[in-house]
C-alpha cells in the first residue's frame, strides 16, 4: 500500500488512488500535508513506497506555507519555500523511521522548487539552460544586469513560484522602452490590458499594494508599472534567464511538458499559446504531439527526448520529473525551462509508444515502475 | 492574434533560409530549414536573408548572399531579422543593403522587408525606414509586403510593375497612408493596409485615406484592405461612398474594432453586392447587426468569424504591440 503525502480530495490525489485501484492495489494512505505542516507524527505506512504529491491550492495549506492572506496573492515564495522544505524534512525524517521507501528524494525537491539552484544544478551537468542573469534584487538591478548581458528580452520567474504565478515576459531596451508580459495583475487601481487586445496604453493606475494571480495574461508598457511589478515580486527572489525564441506551429508558440519516469521519457504534452506564456490555464492549448515529432525529424525528437532524461539524471532519487523543454524557434535546438516535481497531472495522457508506459497514464506507469523495481 | 510563424511561402514560391552560420551558430537554427534538397534553380524559390539577436550582422549576411548565390536569377526575396538599433550590435536596416545589391539582383519581383515573429520583436518594435528607394531600385517590383511600422517612410512614387503592396503594423503612420494614395500605380491589384492604432504610431484618419478611396491613380485595384484598424467605424462610413469600392471584387475591413455603427454605414451606403468577398473577421458587431450583414449581401462570401466582445469598453485590434 501506497502512502501519499497530498491533498485529500485533490485531483492529482484522486487519480493515483485510481490508478492503484486499476493496479489491483490497496487505496493509498494519505497523509494530509495539513498535518505535516502543523508537525506531530505522521501515519507514514512503514515498509511501503512513499509518494510525495504538490502540495495543492488548497487555502489552509496555503495558508500555513505562506501565512495568512488571500490564496490569490503573488509572493510569499520565500516563506512557502522556508516552510516547505522544513515540512520535507519531516517528511524524510517519519519515513525513515516507518522504513518507507519515498520515491521522490526530499532534497531534489527542494532544489526543483527553487528554480534558480535547478539552473545552476542543470548548466553545471551540461544539460542545455537558457542563459541566466546573475541575482537580481529589484528593477533597477535587473535592468542593468540585462544591459551588461546584452540582452533585451528575459523571463523573470518567482524563485519558488509554479504554473507561471508571478512569470514576467519582459521586453526593454536602454532607451527604456519596456513591455512586461504577466498573468500578475497589480491591485486595487491597476488593471492590465489583455495579450493581444492592443489596447497600447497598458494600465491605467497600477498604485495598488500588491499582485493577483489572473486567468488573464496581461501587457504593461509604462515603465514606472513594470518596476512597481519586479520591485513586488523581487523580495522573495527572482530567477532571471534570456527569454529564447520558440517553435511556433499553427500559429502558436509552444513547448513541451515531458515526463520522465525511471530515467526514462515517457508522456509528452505539447502546449501552445498566442502569447509568451504556454501554460494550459492561461488560454494555452494542447497541441499535435505527432505534429512537433515531424517538425523536428527523428534525430531531432530524440534529441529532445535525450535532454529531457539528461535533466531527469540531475535528479536521480526521483521516480519521476516533469522537464519543461523548449524548442527554439529553428526547430534545431532545445534548452531545459524548468524541472518540476509534481509534473506529472496529465490527465488523458498516456506513454510515447515504444515506452515502459505505452498505454498508461503517469500515474499507472510508475506505479508500474515501482511494481518492477520491487520485482527485481 | 499575433504573428508566430515565419513565412513557409511568399508569393507563390516556397521560402528558403539562405544558410549563414558563425560561432557553431548558424541561421538555420533561427530558421527551420525548408524539407527538401538544393532547388533547382536559384528562381524556384523565396530566398530569406536573414540575422538572429546576437548573431551576425545583416550586411555580412547579405554579403554572402550575394556572394554565394546565383542572385541574377533571385526573383523572390523574404528578409528577416537584421537586428535592432538596441541590440548589443550595430543594426544595419535592409533597405540601403537592397539598394546598393540592386545591380546583382536584376530580376527581383517579389519582397517581404521583415519576416519577424513576435518571440523575435513586438511588430510596433520592428525598426524598418523609408522604403521609397527600392521602387526606384527595382522598377521591376511587383510584390511589397512590410512589416512594422517604426521609422516607416514612404513617398510618392510612380510603378508600373507593382500589382501588390501591403504593410503590416501595429500602427501604420498617416503620412505613409497619404503617401499610398498619392502613388500612381496602373498595375496595383491587391492593396492592404494595417492602420492598428494611435498608442503604436497609427495615426491616420479616414481623411487621410481619401486618395486612395478615390482610385484615381489605382485603376487596376481588385482587393483593398484596411485592415486592424482602431478607426475602423470610420473607415467603414469613408468606404460606404468611396469611388474606388465599385470596381473592386473583394474588400476586408477584418482584424478591426468595427461595431454596429460601422456596420451601418456599410449597409447604408453605396451597394457592396457585387463584391466576391467582404472580410470583417475580428469584429465588435452584435448578433442582430451580423444577421443584417449576411441577409443584405446574398450573393456575397462575408466573413463574419471572431465575434469579440469589449474588454472594459475596450474595443481592440488584432495585432497592434
Amino acid at each position: 500500500m501506497f502512502t501519499v503525502v497530498g491533498a485529500p480530495g485533490d485531483r492529482r490525489t484522486g487519480l493515483f488512488a485510481a490508478a492503484c485501484r486499476a493496479a489491483g492495489l490497496a487505496a493509498p494512505r494519505v497523509v494530509p500535508w495539513a498535518q505535516v505542516l502543523r508537525g506531530g507524527e505522521l501515519p507514514v505506512v512503514p515498509g511501503a513506497p512513499l509518494r510525495i504529491d504538490s502540495p495543492g491550492d488548497d487555502p489552509e495549506v496555503d495558508a500555513l506555507l505562506r501565512g495568512p492572506g488571500d490564496p490569490a496573492r503573488v509572493g510569499g515564495g520565500a516563506r512557502w519555500y522556508a516552510a516547505f522544505t522544513a515540512a520535507l524534512g519531516r517528511v524524510a525524517a517519519a519515513a525513515e523511521r516507518a522504513g518507507a521507501r519515498p520515491l521522490g528524494d526530499v532534497d531534489d525537491i527542494a532544489v526543483m522548487c527553487d528554480k534558480r539552484r535547478c539552473h545552476a544544478l542543470l548548466a553545471a551537468a551540461g544539460v542545455p539552460v537558457p542563459e541566466a542573469l546573475p541575482p537580481v534584487h529589484g528593477y533597477a538591478e535587473l535592468r542593468a544586469r540585462m544591459v551588461q548581458a546584452g540582452l533585451h528580452q528575459v523571463f523573470v520567474k518567482p524563485a519558488h513560484g509554479s504554473s507561471a504565478s508571478g512569470v514576467v515576459a519582459l521586453r526593454a531596451t536602454p532607451a527604456g522602452r519596456v513591455r512586461a508580459v504577466t498573468s500578475a495583475a497589480l491591485t486595487r487601481s491597476g488593471t492590465g490590458s489583455g495579450a493581444g487586445s492592443g489596447s497600447g496604453g497598458g494600465t491605467r493606475d497600477g498604485s495598488g499594494p500588491g499582485l493577483v494571480n489572473s486567468l488573464r495574461v496581461r501587457v504593461h508598457e509604462s515603465e514606472s508599472e513594470v518596476a512597481r511589478l519586479i520591485d513586488l515580486l523581487a523580495p522573495d527572489g527572482l530567477h532571471v534567464e534570456r527569454w529564447l525564441p520558440k517553435a511556433a506551429l499553427g500559429g502558436r508558440v509552444l513547448d513541451l511538458r515531458v515526463v520522465v519516469i525511471a530515467g526514462e521519457p515517457t508522456h509528452v504534452v505539447v502546449r501552445t499559446s498566442h502569447t509568451p506564456m504556454t501554460n494550459l490555464h492561461l488560454g494555452g492549448l494542447r497541441g499535435s504531439v505527432a505534429a512537433v515529432r515531424d517538425a523536428l525529424g527523428t534525430a531531432g525528437w530524440e534529441r529532445a527526448l535525450g535532454v529531457c532524461a539528461q535533466a531527469a539524471a540531475c535528479f536521480p532519487g526521483s521516480l519521476m520529473v516533469g522537464v519543461d523543454l523548449l524548442v527554439g524557434i529553428g526547430w534545431r535546438r532545445v534548452a531545459v525551462g524548468e524541472v518540476n516535481a509534481f509534473g506529472d497531472l496529465l490527465p488523458g495522457i498516456t506513454g510515447l509508444p515504444g515506452t515502459r508506459a505505452e498505454g498508461l497514464d503517469t500515474y499507472a506507469a510508475q506505479i508500474d515502475a515501482v511494481l518492477a523495481a520491487c520485482a527485481t | 492574434m499575433t504573428i508566430n510563424e515565419h513565412l513557409a511561402e511568399f508569393a507563390g514560391k516556397p521560402v528558403r533560409g539562405f544558410r549563414y552560420e558563425r560561432d557553431g551558430e548558424s541561421s538555420d537554427d533561427h530558421h527551420r530549414p525548408a524539407a527538401g534538397g538544393t532547388p533547382a534553380s536559384p528562381g524556384d524559390v523565396a530566398w530569406r536573408v536573414g540575422t538572429w539577436f546576437d548573431g551576425p550582422s545583416f550586411g555580412d549576411v547579405f554579403q554572402a548572399f550575394l556572394d554565394e548565390v546565383d542572385t541574377a536569377a533571385v526573383t523572390h526575396l523574404v528578409i528577416g531579422y537584421w537586428g535592432a538599433s538596441y541590440d548589443a550590435t550595430d543594426a544595419v536596416g535592409p533597405v540601403g543593403r537592397l539598394v546598393q545589391a540592386a545591380g546583382q539582383l536584376p530580376a527581383l519581383r517579389a519582397l517581404f522587408l521583415g519576416d519577424i515573429v513576435l518571440e523575435e520583436s513586438e511588430i510596433s518594435w520592428i525598426e524598418q525606414s523609408d522604403v521609397t528607394p527600392l521602387f526606384e531600385a527595382f522598377p521591376g517590383l511587383e510584390q511589397l509586403e512590410v512589416r512594422g511600422s517604426e521609422g516607416l517612410g514612404l513617398r510618392p512614387v510612380h510603378s508600373r510593375a507593382l500589382r501588390t503592396l501591403r504593410f503590416e503594423s501595429g500602427g501604420l503612420p498617416a503620412a505613409v497612408v497619404r503617401a499610398v494614395g498619392e502613388c500612381d500605380l496602373p498595375a496595383l491589384e491587391h492593396l492592404d493596409l494595417w492602420l492598428g492604432t494611435d498608442d503604436y504610431g497609427g495615426d491616420a484618419t479616414a481623411a487621410d485615406l481619401a486618395g486612395i478611396l478615390g482610385g484615381e491613380r489605382l485603376p487596376a485595384l481588385a482587393h483593398l484592405g484596411l485592415e486592424d484598424a482602431r478607426i475602423a467605424d470610420e473607415v467603414a462610413a469613408a468606404v460606404a461612398s468611396a469611388p474606388v469600392v465599385a470596381r473592386l471584387t473583394s474588400l476586408s475591413l477584418a482584424m478591426g474594432a468595427l461595431t454596429d455603427r460601422g456596420a451601418e454605414s456599410l449597409l447604408s451606403g453605396q451597394s457592396l453586392t457585387h463584391l466576391d468577398r467582404l472580410d470583417l473577421h475580428h469584429h465588435f458587431l452584435g448578433d442582430a447587426m451580423v444577421e443584417r450583414v449576411r441577409a443584405a449581401l446574398p450573393g456575397v462570401e462575408v466573413d463574419l468569424e471572431q465575434q469579440e466582445k469589449p474588454e472594459d469598453d475596450w474595443f481592440y485590434v488584432a495585432v497592434s504591440e
